[in-house]
Parts: structure tokens; C-alpha cells; sequence
């Protein structure tokens, strides 16, 4: 069906297809299963799902591409989501922004050579009392500093894939 | 239920409608436009454009017209001063990120706003009677201008970006040529009769085009000229090897065809005064052209031998052979001094100069004007000032020249020319031709008030003097000489003005608001070369013997190809598109919130449907009409805020593998982003 | 004695789940609760002796666990005496009064006999007259409400009795209710800290809601950024399930309610209620007309109602307390107390509720203790990206919907992020309208264009190359995007800029004309150069400068090349003297 895409297993969306069956509404929720099981959403998974639900493949690149959530292409290993909430803001996420960008050579939304980082910008991760923080792979740094930002990411990229 | 009436008030103007319809279709009902980018009856309102903002009393926010539902008693302002601004803002920041390119850059550029692009494109077709009835909506006399115009046109097209611009006279003349050759004269159209009388001074580009246009709306019109022959200085001042004097002949005869009375050899104050002359007609127009010679201002140049650059050029073309000598130095760096000099050429002189205080790359002359100069032996003496004629017993043996160079650019650009102290040089000469410059003429129209250059003084607007129903136009007034076809761009904006006038109104011109592209070559980078039609001319030893044309016409195969090239960069969809029709009605500034622009692609790959993302304003009409209306969805929006479009893109197999071709999508648009191509084999 | 570790995401991130891993290793009861709002001070352990807090332990840490465990098997505090809360920090909660947060840092979240130990389910119960009692009609739970006072909180203010009204008066046989916690404004974390530290009280709340509007299915839309939360919900609703508090005939009382979880996917737009019912659909999260309202067509053209979690969090407490002992709090027209996030440049920051009409200077000085660092206060900023700075001047500003849009700000869903001397209010603009553009759902022109075109041109402005009319322009477009937008969010996106240009007038008049950045701020108008009277010479600064822009030799005053300087201030951080000085 796709001729210039990834293959990716197409099987391994059958379960979330019988989960919501018949509901109408579920294409965001869908769109998020899909991209637990596969990292990210491949153009094949994306006309599948259309097929299944029943949309057209268009309707379904419309919401993948609306939420900042979903990704067209595969992260990297450890995915840095680096807060740009107010209270980050005014206590210099910029600087740490800056510092990352530098240190890992990409720009936000970017992923590493080796693929062992990518960098995303967020709103708001909810703990301000921390700021400037990030999250790495579900874990949050806080108070940080330019210099603080980049030693965590040297202390992963030497550990290969943080825990 | 449905039978309920409301009746409410839009404008002042009371309204009754059915319950439940929306301020939209009640003010429509009363006959009130409000403007709309994303609206359609078959579709649920979408609210996205905020164009169709209205005030509504006792209501603190601006409402949609589109989809509020009137209440009784509603009072609706839909041109309220804030409800227009919102409107005006939400048209500039459309502007902002619309490359519309309305009009191609050759007619923007032309001083008349010829429709370049639609004749070249007629030609490209083999359709070459529409061409020239498409310039004809301009002026009557394309064979004529598309052999003499310096072509503006050509200067903005941008397949310049490319290789070479778009020979647009070229073709002018070659459409015009064939039509006439091939007996398939233009047919014009001629109004009632309205009985008014108009009467035009000067028979050249300006007085012709005024009387072809007044007699075409229905207006008695007699021109009246001071020589012998139509044509002005298209047949007094330029050479017959550039314009052959049938040429014009038959174009100037096509006018007479529509009515129009010519009357030669009159001259105000010696065949009738002006005042006398006003009292005949209801309306009168002044284009009596440029026609004295301005001086060298150097000592000497009242001796025999000095000419004015108009005056030889008159001469030789009423038939006489002036007695310039074999040595001949033309002064000056324009195209009447091209004419001259090549000119000089052809009357006999062995050794013709052209004495310019410039260099080569600042003569205002065609390019190529000069090089067929080269090529017929003119010599060129840059950067030389004419110091003093010199001669004995009042005839002219030589001239001693001031050495010149440049100095600091000027106003315009051009750098200055300055003189070197104390380096001179001498030549002698049997003659010199001044070719610098050329003055009106106002003796006989002292009723007209005169700017302080002494041309005429006329309103730029419509011409209109300050003397009630006298207007004038072309090189007799404001900044005065000029290019043909500005005279002719004037004349068309006179002739409006004159008829407006006849029927007890007032034209006052309204420059259309449009949106511009800016480009650079990158734009073009991927577009195959293609050479520019060589026009073939006969050899300059051969051609130097007579007044015979020296070009000798693109043939058929050559013209169309010629036209292919161009890329046509007007938006087929100006006369339809929504957007700029407000915008023009609004008064938008295009280029005002310009900022980050959407780049992006013109597909035209696999459905019979081009859509050019430069000039989408993400309206979501074409998306909803596909998944409302032909129940396809095939389009859709990608991507969010400013970043988002429409896709997918005509050129994904997979993606529009479903297209009905039905062109609800381009139907639908508001503005040029869609388009229909011929149906792909 | 017992130990409880506030795991809210905050503590979380700031240790508390090491700390609780090292407590449990040592054969101690260990406990967790969720938020109780003292981010500042995380992790937060409470020692309990019985049901009494013996000792509030604060910013602990993994290594402390041993000493914990040994004062709490003894019973006496001496060895954590160092870790307890100062009278001080103690004054962060005394000074407030909660209803929203009444349970958060207090109860186990996971726990649902621990909400009920609480007086949980006990309104739903009343309502439904199972606890033996007569029962409310829905008119009667509506009256209660209005009778309180409670007005939306996440952000607008609509009272939220009469939206209720007009679900329930909307014709159809299904409704939906709704629950906003798609808490998008950065800097507010409410609704988060509800959800994780007192998941029930939303359920709560919710289901006198449904059961006034006579909805049978509820949704929760949470922010996908929320993991915690929506497992502390899942679990929380698996529970309510399994006790017949949600699901068909709720206790037997012929009430049915169901109750899903939707996960956004990153859309602050989605915070637009009919932005947020196209997601609910799976669409793109782009804002509908109104009308028709949700209360009329929402959900599925289904009439629909939708609260955000704050306000679902009052209402199980409104119907056990009286309406009238909420409403006897606050002010004329703001009844009731009002959650804040307070952030920023502030000493103690967290979470503070308190009740309507208390003064900013109250929250701001007398709660979060001022400004940190002994810098001084420039302004506050309230309500997001939808709201604006306030001055110092205008800190006697009740907490008051009507009063805090009188400064051109909002209450919105109450961020609170305290700016000092350091914060360049052009560049905040900037920062918000960043947010904007890049949130902006891209349907109406207004939007789309204009937050884009106001960005461009702040960021012009602090990038140095602000023009002579910029301020004009900036106005003219905010006031055209304020009349012509489609939604909340872009109809509010201007606020920042506006309220900035208000009360910041000189800071913009600075950047344009000047080509300088008051508070230093701003980059490309900084420039660093060193106090030879102040410098060592330790070179510090020149090792620590990524592109060798600082020469000198040792012991000796060094200097920075402008030209070669990249403004990072690295240099700036690595003086031990403060000689790097920033002009």
C-alpha cells in the first residue's frame, strides 16, 4: 500500500484494533497505542489505522501531525523533554536550552547522530517549583544549570541508555 | 416553526427573514454585501476567516455573519468602524502569507498595463487574432509599438531569472503582422452614437489612442495634426528601418475605419486659434507631443551645420535629403540618438560619431539599438562633452570636445559625469546632430496654465487641465517627453476621463490593489534553459543602403515557440479571487504584516488539478467541500497554527489514489491556489 | 510511629520516590500521600504518631532514611530535629484555607477507605439519599450551587450553575459530563496535584454533577504529560467501581455513571471546551462556533457539560458544608477560595488556596514570602498565556474576577509566576506569544497569522532590531486579534503583550530605541566585560569561556573580547568575585 515507507509489523496493532472496535472516537487514543508499540508513527501504520477506522488516510495525518505527542519519525534512545513552562522560563530554561543544543549538536525536535538522544521543547511538565527542569525518559531534573544540564547528559550517554 | 419571521434592521435597512437564518443570508436578502472567505451554503459554517465580522447593537464582541442566527429586533452594522478593521486586518494578514502574484510582473510594469501575459499566452496557443485583440484593449496600434516600445515588459519578466526575458514587442508586432497579412483585421465594436463631440490636438501615440477609445464609446471624434501624415513622432521621428512608414499607415487607417476624422496639416494659432477651436467640440484633448530640440548650451551651436536630433530626423522622414557631409558626430546617449546617427548613416556620411559623457553601460539607449549602431559603423566617443562647435564663416568644421569622467552617483544611481580639467579634443565635422533632449511646444495655448518646465499642467490623476473639458496627455505635459506607450497609458486614463465627463460625471483613477511576489533566481533554479527567439535581420552592410525594416519578423514557429517560454506568472484567477477583490475593496495594504511566508510547492503531477501552496490562505473550503460534499476526504489539514496546510499533495499516488476529479475543491476556492490543468492523458 | 512521603510529581522529581525506596529497605511503615503543595520544601516526609503529625520532615534526603527510621521506631525526634519544618515554612499552611486541596498531602490517593475515612462519598450519598437520608433532587443540587457561588476555575469564571442548568435543561436523552483536566497554562499545576493527591474527590464531584444535569457517561480529558495522574485516576476509578460508586445503579439508587479517561495528546488549545469535545471525537483539536454551546450540541452534538477539576473538586465539599459556607467567603462578585500555583522567582513556592478577595501582596508576600535571592518584585504574572503582568503598584489587587481583569490580566486557572528586577518583560511577551503561535490550532486567520506576526515582531524587538512604531503595530495587531479571533485562546492571546506595553512601556521604549535590555535579559543587547579592579586573575572565567574570548595571565586583570563573545555568560557563573560584570 505505502511504497516509500518503513515495514513495520502491522500485527502488532491487532489487539488495540479489537479494543475499539466499533468506537468511532478513538483515533487519538489509537494513534497513542500505536506509538507505544512502535516508538513513533510509520507512515504504514498510519494508512492501516485509516483503513481500520474507516477514515481516510488524510483525517488520520490530520490529528498525527495536530498533537505535539505524536512523532513521524523514531526518537532516540533517551528523549530529553526540556521544559519551557513559565516559571522555567523566568529562571533561564533559554540558557538551558542553548546548553543542551550545544552539547548535543540538534536543534529542538532534533535526534542525535547515534542516536542516542532526541530533544523536545515542552509546555509545561507541571513541576515549577523545580525550574528550570527536564525530563529525560520519565525522569525529572530539576534546578538546573547550564552546566548541570549538560553533566547529566554526559553522565547517560557514558551509562549507553539511562534507566 | 418555519414559518416564524424576524425582522431585524442591517444598515438601515429594515429585513425580514425566516427564524433561524443568519445575519449572512438576511443581509444578503437586503442586498448587502458582506464579505466572506470560508463560507458555503451546502456546509455547516466554519467561522475560520473572520472576514464577515459584523457590530451588532447592544453586543460587546464582533459577530459572525456567517453563523450568528438573527434575533427580532437585531440592529446589524456591517460597516462599523471596528468591524472594519478586524475585516482589514484579517485581509492584510492573509496578504501577509499570500504570494498571489495577481498580475504578472511585464504588466504591472508596462505604463499601461497591457495584458502581456494573456497575448503571449494566445500566441503560444496559435491564437493570434485574440492576441492582438487582447492589446487592442489597450491601443489600436500594436505592429507600430511592439516595433518601437523599449518594452518595460521585458525589463520585469522574470524568465530574465532564467536566461533571457520573454520577447513580448516582439511577438506584439509579430501577432499584429500576421493578423493583417493574413486579412483577420481586429473587429471593434463601435457604441451608439452620443452625440458628443471630442476634439484631439496631435495625431501621435497619445492623440490615436484617445480617439480610437472615444470613438469606440460612441463620441464624435476628430484629430486634428499639424503635419501632413498620422503618427506623431512614430512616423516623424522614427526611422522607417525601424518602423516602416505602411506599417503605421494601415494601423492609423484602422482608426480612421471606426470614424474618427482626421485633419492634417492644422496648426493651432495658424489655422485656428484654441479658443475657437474649444467652442466646436463638447471636449477637447491636448497631446500635441514634444516636438522642438532642446540645445547643446555651448558656444557655436546656432552655426550652420547644427542640427536638432529631431528636427534631421523629421526631415529625412517627410522625403528631404539633408546636406550633412561626410563627417558627423551625433550628441547624446538616447535612442533618438541611435536614430540619428544610424540615420546619418544611411543619408551618405562616411564617419559617424556618437559623442556621449558617459560610458556605454549608463546610455539610456536599447541595447541593442547600440549594437546595431556598431554594427553599421557609428563610432562611439564616451565620456565626451561638447565644449564649442567650431567653423569658419559660420559653418561648422569640428567640435572641441571636454574630457569626462565619472564621478559620485546621482539621485538615480548613474554616476556623474564630471570634467577633467584642461583635457580636451578635438574632431572635425561637416556636422553635428544634437540628440539630447526634446521640449513641447506651447505656442497657441497660452489658456493653459504651464508647469514651471512649460509643459502643460494636467491633473496625473485624469489628465484634466484646469480649463472645464480640456484635457491633455502624453509628452506635452507635467514631466513632459517620454517613452510612446507612457503616452499612450495617459491617453487611455484621458479618454476615461473624458468620456466620465461627457456623461456629467468624473473619472478619478483607482490603482488596483494586488499582491506582488518578490524572487530571486534560486525560484527558477530548476527550470530548463531555453534560448530566447533570435529575430533575424538583414546584414548591417546590406541594410545600411536603404530605409527598408531591418528586422525582418519571428516566423510562425518561432513566435509560438518564443511565447512557451513563458512562465506565466499572473494568477489565472485574478478576475475571480475573492481575496483581492476585498482587498481592493478594503483598501488592503498587501505588503504591510509580511513576515514568515509559506514556501512550499506548485503540484501538478497526477490528477488533472494544480495547487500552489504559495497562494493557499488555509480557508479548509477545499477539505470540507472533499469530505462534505463528494464524500471523499481525500484532503485534509497537516499541521497546526501558522505551520499548517492542506494536504496531501496532488503528487502522492497513494494519497489521492480515491480523486473523483470532480473540482468541487477548485470550484470552491476563494482564491488561485487551485487550479484546472487540462485533463492528463 | 508511621511515615508517610508526599509523592506528588514535584516531590517525585525532586527525590521522593529514593527516599521512599531507602525507608522501606529498613522495615518501617511507609506510607504516601500526594501534594501538599510546599513544592519548595520536597521531598516532604511526615512522621504520625497515630493520627497526629508528630513531625513534618522537609527536603530530605536518600541518606536520611536511617535517622528517620531510628527516630521514628524511638519515638523521639532529636536525631531529625535538623529536617522539621520551621515555624516559619509551617506559616505557608497555616495562612491558607482548603477546600479544593483539602485532602492533597494529607490522604493516600491510592486509597479509596482513606478518602472515605475522610467524609469521602459521603455527598454523593446524601444526594442520593442512601445514607438514609431524603435525597436531592438535581434542581435542588443545582440551587445548592448557585446558592455557593462557585464559578468555573479554569479560567473564565462562568458560573457553574448555570451551565449545569442549561445541560440540564438541553433537550436529549444522553448527555455527557466532562471533566477539563487538560491544564495547559505553563506555570499551573492545580489539576494536576487534585488528580494525583486526591483522585476521588474529582470523581466526586463529578458525580453530583452528572446526576444534576442527568448525564449517564462522564469523561475525564487528561493532559498526556500527566502519567501520574492518570494512573492515580484509573486506579481511583477501578476502586469507585469495584465499591458500586460508579457504573449502573450507583449504591442501588437507580443512578448510573460512567466514567472513562481520555489522554490528551499535547494540544493546549484543547483547554477550548469545543476544541477539547473535537479531541474527545478524535479530531483535530480545533475550536467549533459558538453557538451552538456544548450545553445545547456537544460531545457527539450531544448535549454536554464541562468543569474543569478544581471546580468538580469544591463540589462534594459545597454539598456536605452549605452553599452559603462557601459563598460566605470572598468577595461581592468571586465567592469561595481559589487555588494558585506560585512560581517563579519566589521564596516558597507551591500550591496556595486561600480564599477570594485576600490581596495579591497577602499570596504573593504573605504566603510565599516575596521575592527569593533578596532581589526586588517587578511583576506577577497571572492567568497564563491568556493573561498579563502585573505591576508592584497593583498588588492590593483583591483576588476578584472582576478586579484582576481590571489590570488587563485575568484569574485564569491561577498560575502565579513572581518576576524580579532580572526578568525583561519584553522578552516574557515574547516567551508568551511563542506559545501561542506555536499553540494556535491554525483555523482562524486572526490567529493563525496575527500571534505569528506579533511574535516576529517581539522577537525583533529583543533581538535589537525593534523599530520606531513596533509598540503601534504590536497594539493595533493585539487589538484586531482580540475582536476577530474565533476562541478563547487566540480572543485572550494578546494580554501579555498588552499588559506589558501598559506597565512596561519603558522597558519596550529601551529595547527599540536604545538597543538596551533593562534587566539584562535579553542576549543580543547584553554585553559582558570584566572589573579589572575586581578581577584576581584566577582565570576561572577564561577556562570556562567556550570560544577563548577572555585573555589575560594569571594573577593579572583579564579582559573579553566583544566581537569573539558569545554572551553565554559562562564566565559570568564561573566568578567567584563577581569582577564579570553584565551591562
Amino acid at each position: 500500500m505505502c511504497n516509500d515507507c518503513a515495514t513495520s509489523d502491522l500485527a502488532l496493532l491487532e489487539p488495540v484494533f479489537s479494543e475499539f472496535e466499533g468506537d468511532k472516537h478513538a483515533l487519538v487514543t489509537i494513534l497513542q497505542r500505536a506509538q507505544e508499540i512502535y516508538g513513533y508513527l510509520p507512515t504504514d501504520v498510519i494508512y492501516r489505522i485509516a483503513e481500520r477506522q474507516g477514515v481516510s488516510p488524510a483525517k488520520v495525518m490530520g490529528v498525527a501531525t495536530f498533537y505535539s505527542q505524536f512523532r513521524l519519525k523514531p526518537v532516540g534512545k533517551n528523549l530529553i523533554m526540556l521544559c519551557k513552562g513559565t516559571a522555567c522560563h523566568v529562571n533561564g530554561a533559554d540558557s538551558i536550552a542553548a546548553a543542551l543544543k550545544d552539547e548535543l549538536g540538534i536543534e529542538d525536535g532534533g535526534t542525535t547522530e547515534d542516536g542516542l538522544f532526541s530533544l523536545k521543547e515542552v509546555a509545561c511538565l507541571g513541576c515549577c517549583s523545580l525550574s528550570p527542569v527536564m525530563m529525560i525518559n520519565e525522569t525529572a531534573y530539576g534546578s538546573l544549570t547550564p552546566q548541570k544540564a549538560r553533566d547529566i547528559v554526559r553522565r547517560i550517554a557514558a551509562e549507553g541508555v539511562a534507566s | 416553526m418555519e414559518s416564524e419571521i424576524v425582522n431585524l434592521v442591517i444598515d438601515g435597512k429594515a429585513v425580514s427573514v425566516p427564524a433561524g437564518s443568519t445575519i449572512l443570508a438576511a443581509a444578503e436578502k437586503a442586498g448587502i454585501e458582506i464579505p466572506n472567505l470560508c463560507f458555503m451554503k451546502e456546509l455547516k459554517p466554519y467561522g475560520a476567516c473572520g472576514v464577515c465580522v459584523v457590530e451588532v447593537e447592544k453586543c460587546p464582541k464582533l459577530l459572525r455573519a456567517c453563523a450568528t442566527r438573527v434575533s427580532e429586533g437585531m440592529v446589524v452594522n456591517t460597516q462599523g468602524e471596528r468591524a472594519l478593521r478586524a475585516r482589514r486586518l484579517a485581509l492584510e494578514l492573509l496578504m501577509g502569507d499570500h504570494d498571489g502574484d495577481c498580475q504578472g510582473p511585464c504588466k504591472l510594469n508596462c505604463p499601461a498595463h497591457t495584458d502581456c501575459q494573456k497575448y503571449v499566452k494566445e500566441i503560444a496557443e496559435g491564437r493570434f487574432a485574440d492576441a492582438v485583440s487582447t492589446v487592442m484593449e489597450t491601443f489600436p496600434i500594436p505592429a507600430s509599438i511592439g516595433r518601437v516600445c523599449p518594452h518595460p515588459c521585458e525589463k520585469a519578466c522574470r524568465r530574465r531569472l532564467v536566461e533571457a526575458p520573454i520577447s513580448i514587442a516582439q511577438l506584439k508586432y509579430f501577432a499584429a503582422d500576421r493578423v493583417r497579412a493574413d486579412g483577420n483585421a481586429h473587429k471593434v465594436n463601435v457604441a451608439a452614437s452620443t452625440g458628443k463631440k471630442v476634439g484631439i490636438i496631435g495625431g501621435g501615440p497619445a492623440g490615436l489612442t484617445a480617439a480610437f477609445k472615444l470613438a469606440q464609446w460612441g463620441h464624435d471624434v476628430t484629430v486634428y495634426d499639424q503635419m501632413p501624415e498620422m503618427g506623431g513622432m512614430l512616423r516623424y521621428g522614427i526611422p522607417a528601418y525601424r518602423l516602416p512608414k505602411d506599417v503605421l499607415k494601415a494601423e492609423v487607417d484602422a482608426i480612421a475605419a471606426l470614424g474618427v476624422t482626421f485633419v492634417n496639416n492644422f496648426k493651432i494659432g495658424r489655422d485656428a486659434e484654441f479658443s475657437k477651436l474649444r467652442g466646436w467640440f463638447d471636449a477637447v484633448i491636448v497631446a500635441n507631443g514634444a516636438w522642438k530640440s532642446s540645445g547643446m548650451r555651448v558656444k557655436g551651436e546656432d552655426m550652420d551645420g547644427v542640427w536638432g536630433g529631431i528636427d534631421f530626423l523629421r526631415a529625412v522622414a517627410v522625403g528631404e535629403r539633408p546636406d550633412i557631409g561626410e563627417r558627423v558626430a551625433v550628441v547624446g546617449g538616447g535612442n533618438t540618438a541611435m536614430d540619428a546617427c544610424r540615420t546619418a548613416v544611411r543619408v551618405g556620411a562616411k564617419e559617424v560619431y556618437v559623442v556621449y559623457r558617459r560610458t556605454r553601460a549608463e546610455m539610456p539607449a536599447e541595447d541593442i539599438e547600440i549594437a546595431e549602431a556598431e554594427e553599421e559603423g557609428v563610432k562611439f566617443k564616451f565620456l565626451f562633452a561638447p565644449d564649442e562647435i567650431l567653423g569658419t564663416n559660420g559653418k561648422v568644421t569640428g567640435m572641441r570636445l571636454q574630457v569626462m569622467k565619472l564621478g559620485e552617483p546621482d539621485e538615480r544611481g548613474r554616476r556623474r559625469p564630471v570634467p577633467v580639467p584642461g583635457k580636451f579634443e578635438e574632431i572635425a565635422l561637416d556636422s553635428v546632430i544634437a540628440a539630447i533632449g526634446q521640449r513641447n511646444d506651447p505656442e497657441g495655448f497660452d489658456d493653459l496654465p504651464k508647469t514651471e518646465k512649460g509643459t502643460i499642467a494636467a491633473d496625473e490623476g485624469n489628465f484634466a487641465t484646469s480649463l472645464n473639458g480640456v484635457f491633455a496627455c502624453g509628452d506635452t505635459v507635467n514631466k513632459g517627453a517620454g517613452i510612446a506607450i507612457g503616452a499612450i497609458a495617459q491617453a487611455n486614463e484621458a479618454a476615461l476621463a473624458v468620456d466620465a465627463f461627457l456623461r456629467g460625471g468624473e473619472y478619478r483613477p483607482v490603482k488596483p490593489i494586488v499582491s506582488e511576489r518578490d524572487v530571486t533566481e534560486r525560484d527558477f533554479a530548476d527550470r530548463p534553459k531555453i534560448a530566447r527567439a533570435a529575430m533575424p535581420q538583414r546584414p548591417a552592410a546590406e541594410r545600411i543602403r536603404d530605409f527598408d525594416e531591418v528586422n525582418l519578423g519571428l516566423s510562425a514557429e518561432a513566435a509560438m515557440a518564443e511565447a512557451k517560454r513563458c512562465l506565466e506568472c499572473g494568477c489565472h484567477d485574478y478576475q475571480d479571487c475573492k481575496l483581492v477583490r476585498y482587498a481592493n475593496l478594503l483598501k488592503t495594504d498587501t505588503k504591510r504584516l509580511r513576515g514568515a511566508f509559506h514556501t512550499g510547492f506548485v503540484e501538478t503531477e497526477l490528477v488533472s488539478i494544480e495547487r500552489n501552496q504559495r497562494k493557499c490562505i488555509t480557508c479548509n473550503q477545499c477539505v470540507r467541500v472533499c469530505e462534505g460534499i463528494a464524500k471523499k476526504g481525500i484532503l485534509g489539514l497537516v499541521g497546526r497554527g501558522f505551520a499548517t496546510v492542506v494536504k496531501p499533495e496532488f503528487r502522492d499516488s497513494v494519497a489521492i489514489a480515491g480523486c473523483a476529479d470532480c473540482h468541487l475543491c477548485v470550484d470552491n476556492c476563494p482564491t488561485g491556489a487551485l487550479r484546472l490543468l487540462a485533463k492528463k492523458a | 510511629m508511621r511515615i508517610v512521603v508526599g509523592e506528588g510529581s514535584c516531590g517525585l522529581a525532586a527525590g521522593a520516590g529514593k527516599v521512599h525506596s531507602a525507608l522501606s529497605g529498613l522495615g518501617v511503615d511507609v506510607g504516601v500521600t500526594g501534594c501538599i503543595g510546599m513544592c519548595y520544601l520536597e521531598p516532604i516526609v511526615d512522621m504520625y504518631d497515630g493520627e497526629r503529625l508528630a513531625a513534618r520532615l522537609v527536603r530530605v534526603k536518600e541518606s536520611d532514611a536511617g535517622r528517620i527510621r531510628d527516630a521514628a521506631k524511638s519515638g523521639d525526634l532529636s536525631g531529625v530535629e535538623d529536617l522539621r519544618i520551621s515555624a516559619e515554612d509551617e506559616e505557608f499552611l497555616t495562612k491558607q484555607t482548603r477546600i479544593a486541596l483539602r485532602h492533597c498531602g494529607i490522604i493516600d490517593p491510592e486509597s479509596i477507605d482513606a478518602y472515605r475515612a475522610a467524609d469521602g462519598y459521603k455527598a454523593i450519598a446524601k444526594i442520593l439519599g442512601v445514607d438514609g437520608g431524603a435525597g436531592m433532587t438535581p434542581e435542588a443540587v443545582i440551587e445548592e450551587i448557585k446558592t455557593s457561588g462557585l464559578a468555573g476555575r479554569g479560567g473564565a469564571g462562568f458560573p457553574t450553575w448555570f451551565k449545569w442548568n442549561a445541560a440540564r435543561n438541553a433537550k436529549g436523552d444522553e448527555k455527557y459530563l466532562i471533566c477539563n483536566a487538560d491544564e495547559g497554562d505553563p506555570g499551573a499545576f492545580m489539576d494536576r496535584a487534585v488528580i494525583e493527591s486526591d483522585p476521588h474527590s474529582l470523581i466526586e464531584g463529578m458525580l453530583i454533577a452528572a446526576y444534576a444535569i442527568g448525564a449517564s457517561q462522564a469523561f475525564v480529558y487528561v493532559r498526556a504529560e500527566y502519567p501520574l495522574a492518570i494512573v492515580r485516576l484509573e486506579k481511583a476509578i477501578k476502586d469507585a467501581t469495584a465499591a458500586n460508586l460508579l457504573g449502573d445503579n450507583i449504591l442501588g439508587s437507580g443512578f448510573s455513571c460512567r466514567l472513562r479517561i481520555k489522554a490528551g495528546a499535547g494540544a493546549f488549545v484543547c483547554g477550548e471546551e469545543t476544541a477539547l469535545i473535537e479531541s474527545l471525537e478524535g479530531s483535530r483539536g480545533m475550536p467549533r462556533l459558538k453557538p451552538p454551546f456544548p450545553a445545547e450540541k456537544g460531545y457527539t452534538d450531544k448535549p454536554s457539560n464541562i468543569n474543569n477539576v478544581e471546580t468538580f473538586a469544591n463540589v462534594a465539599w459545597i454539598v456536605l458544608n452549605g452553599g452559603s459556607a462557601f459563598s460566605a467567603m470572598g468577595t461581592e462578585g468571586s465567592k469561595g477560595t481559589k487555588v494558585f500555583a506560585l512560581t517563579g522567582k519566589i521564596r516558597r513556592g507551591g500550591l496556595v488556596e486561600v480564599p477570594m478577595g485576600l490581596t495579591l501582596r497577602d499570596v504573593i508576600f504573605g504566603i510565599g514570602g516575596g521575592v527569593r535571592d533578596g532581589r526586588r518584585f517587578k511583576a506577577v504574572q497571572m492567568g497564563g498565556p491568556s493573561g498579563g503582568c502585573i505591576p508592584e503598584s497593583l498588588l492590593e489587587t483583591p483576588i476578584d474576577y472582576k478586579a484582576l481583569g481590571a489590570t488587563g490580566a485575568i484569574m485564569g486557572s491561577g498560575g502565579m509566576v513572581v518576576m524580579d528586577d532580572r526578568t525583561c518583560m519584553v522578552n516574557m511577551a515574547r516567551f508568551f506569544l511563542d506559545f501561542t503561535a506555536k499553540e494556535s490550532c491554525g483555523k482562524c486567520v486572526h490567529c493563525r497569522i496575527g500571534t505569528k506576526r506579533l511574535h516576529e515582531t517581539l522577537v525583533r524587538i529583543t533581538e535589537g532590531k525593534g523599530r520606531e512604531g513596533d509598540v503601534e503595530l504590536l497594539e493595533e495587531l493585539c487589538r484586531g486579534i482580540k475582536d476577530g479571533a474565533l476562541c478563547g485562546l487566540g480572543q485572550t492571546a494578546p494580554n501579555p503583550v498588552l499588559t506589558t506595553i501598559r506597565y512596561f512601556r519603558d522597558e519596550y521604549d529601551a529595547h527599540i530605541r536604545e538597543k538596551r535590555c533593562p534587566a539584562h535579559e535579553c542576549a543580543a543587547l547584553r554585553r559582558y566585560s570584566i572589573d579589572a579592579a575586581k578581577c584576581k586573575g584566577c582565570t576561572a572565567c577564561a577556562r570556562k569561556c567556550p570560544v577563548g574570548a577572555i585573555s589575560g595571565t594569571l594573577k593579572s586583570p583579564h579582559s573579553i573580547d566583544t566581537a569573539k563573545c558569545l554572551k553565554c555568560g559562562a564566565c559570568a557563573a564561573a566568578c567567584k568575585f563577581g569582577a564579570v560584570e553584565v551591562l
